[in-house]
């Protein structure tokens, strides 16, 4: 017999209780691990659509802290390109827009036979081209989700597209996306001649040094514009910040329900079990012990209920990416870091949760193991 | 083998509860060898069980002094240790933990020694033979008659091989079968174990088990009986 064998035991022994702290501690851990699989996914997925365009930095203007910067004059495409540091440059023009009766869906103008065509993967037709006709490709999710061919029409923002191309990307935005060329893109949204962000591949990789001297150059050649990583333009955008902070509210608001509910399970558990507690103390249980034996059955209510509230989220998530609204935009997984996440955040509420009882129990008089009688 | 037995020395003990309303103890002087049986009697209220509260450090006197050995009795806020090592407590309820077996329940004041896992289970067995109930040893509490309760409370008591083995009304709770069996047991282990074995009680069938009765009146003790061998 061990005391956490102790702990378990007192668990087991009200059933009842127990269940019902176990499922109100699951839904709040269901909670941070459906919200931050969605936050994280949303993050990772914008990352991973930069990393597979072999995209090395991104130049956008310097207050622009949206998903989707505000378009600028395409020409300083040509500033960048001139930068000593670079190989390659591709503008694009980039929206959230309306695509037949879907929900809003991302289109992007990418500048025709840029590099950042080149990880795509046609399934069937081809690729938009610049010949001045209203084509689009569609990613393989867009294209399933608006049950649309090669050779149909969809309209963009009420305008009339040919579908030419559908294809396969390793990016789920991509995936989720319609796609045309940069010079139809600027043509719909009536912004001629911009772009909204300029793509840059540098002569030597993403080597440190490098980047350094691009953003200096940029700084320098470039007022009022800003080069930087990809991953920090991620974590500059106002959307993921958003999503990061929803993530922590939920999180803290389940750390607080949660171990409110062990707060009050334990108590009621101390309350119920004074002669009991008194009766080890009587018999030379240290003070800390019966703190830690208290705290070891809010821990076990804790972690059971966050394993509970893994899978329960993860259930979650599931049927979230297969709703119209989030398929092949967001790339939630349930990642072992979001598992560990959730069961330290299950472990804090145990432990918020127990802490009073805990102090509680063991200040019990051992006297009262005698006058019980 | 149990620890040696001490003497303890209580001199001028008093204690009142209800803001001085209620006198437990008024003044009380009681020496106790080491090795005796001694028993406790006196009517309800008297102040038995908070003298053996004191006994076994449960309870500080408001005033007057408490040794064990010589030694001052430790506060009881840090007097965990000292009840863990020398002091084995019985009560009337038995108050067995009831999610645990008998021979986890034994365990239970063991968690407090150094003792390994594999230790303290084979002595739990080991007590569980002593008084009889090793057969029942996976058994709860709810499975087990009176007598057996008892007797695995004794056991427990036993545990850390305490020096002195303090009960309160041990038989109060049972048949006179039950009783007289447990008194039979607390006999022997006296005999064998040498433990200084303290019982408060009210029953005269009990007390004529002790080597000396103490009988306790308002908070005073009234007379002091050595009964023949």
């Amino acid at each position: 017999m061990t005391l956490a064998g102790i702990a378990w035991r007192n668990v087991h022994a009200r059933p009842s209780r127990s269940v019902l702290t176990l499922i109100g501690i699951a839904l709040s851990v269901a909670a941070v691990v459906a919200l931050t699989a969605l936050a994280w996914g949303f993050e990772a997925s914008w990352q991973r659509a930069a990393d597979v365009r072999g995209t090395d930095a991104v130049v956008t203007r310097t207050a622009s802290q949206n998903a989707l910067p505000s378009p600028f004059d395409a020409g300083v495409s040509d500033t960048v390109r001139s930068l000593p540091q670079v190989r390659e440059v591709a503008g694009l023009l980039s929206e959230l827009m309306s695509v037949n009766d879907a929900p809003p869906m991302f289109v992007f103008g990418w500048q025709a036979e840029s590099f950042l065509w080149r990880h795509l993967t046609l399934t069937s037709g081809r690729f938009p081209i610049e010949n001045g006709r209203a084509e689009v490709a569609l990613g393989r999710l867009a294209a399933d989700l608006l049950g649309k061919r090669v050779g149909e029409t969809i309209h963009v923002d009420a305008e009339p597209f040919v579908l030419v191309g559908i294809f396969d990307s390793p990016a789920l935005v991509e995936n989720g996306a319609a796609l045309m060329t940069l010079a139809q893109m600027q043509r719909i949204t009536d912004h001629l001649d911009r772009v909204n962000l300029i793509n840059v591949r540098l002569n030597d990789g993403s080597d440190e040094i490098t980047l350094a001297q691009f953003r200096a150059a940029v700084a320098q050649a470039l007022p009022g514009y800003l080069a930087v990583t990809a991953g920090d333009l991620v974590q500059q955008n106002v959307m993921v910040r958003l999503a990061q902070a929803m993530s922590w509210a939920v999180t803290v608001l389940a750390v607080l329900i949660g171990g409110a509910g062990v707060f009050n399970t334990m108590l009621m558990s101390v309350f119920e079990r004074t002669r009991e507690i008194a009766i080890l103390l009587a018999v030379g249980w240290r003070r800390g012990r019966v703190i830690r034996m208290i705290l070891l059955e809010s821990l076990v209510l804790g972690l059971a209920g966050g394993v509970m509230g893994v899978l329960l989220g993860s259930l979650a998530v599931e049927a979230l990416l297969w709703s119209d609204m989030i398929r092949g935009r967001i790339d939630a997984q349930i990642t072992t870091g979001l598992v560990g996440y959730a069961l330290t955040v299950a472990v804090a509420l145990g432990l918020v949760g127990g802490v009073y009882p805990a102090i509680r129990a063991s200040g019990l008089k051992p006297a009262s193991a005698l006058h019980a009688d | 083998m149990m620890g040696q037995s001490p003497r303890i020395e209580a001199l001028g003990l008093t204690c009142s509860y209800d803001g001085g309303r209620i006198a437990a103890l008024r003044g009380l002087d009681l020496s106790i060898d080491a090795g005796e049986f001694i028993a406790i009697v006196g009517p309800s209220g008297c102040g038995k069980s908070t003298l053996l509260a004191m006994l076994g450090a449960l309870e500080a006197p408001q005033s007057g002094t408490l040794s064990f050995d010589g030694r001052a009795f430790p506060a009881p806020h840090r007097a965990s240790a000292f009840r863990a090592r020398h002091i084995g407590f019985v009560f009337q309820s038995f108050h067995l933990l009831p999610t645990l077996s008998a021979a986890e329940n034994i365990e239970v004041p063991m968690l407090e020694s150094t003792q390994s896992q594999r230790q303290r289970r084979e002595r739990a067995r080991m007590l569980l033979q002593l008084v009889g109930l090793d057969h029942r040893s996976d058994d709860r509490p709810s499975m087990l008659s009176g007598g057996e309760r008892q007797r695995v409370a004794i056991a427990r008591a036993l545990a850390n091989q305490p020096s002195v083995l303090l009960a309160d009304e041990p038989t109060g709770s049972l048949d006179s079968i039950n009783a007289a069996r447990v008194m039979q047991l607390f006999e022997q282990l006296h005999a064998e174990l040498g433990t200084t074995l303290v019982v408060v009680t009210h029953d005269g069938k009990v007390a004529g088990h002790a080597q000396r009765v103490v009988r306790m009146q308002d908070g005073r003790i009234i007379a002091d009986v050595e009964h023949a061998a």
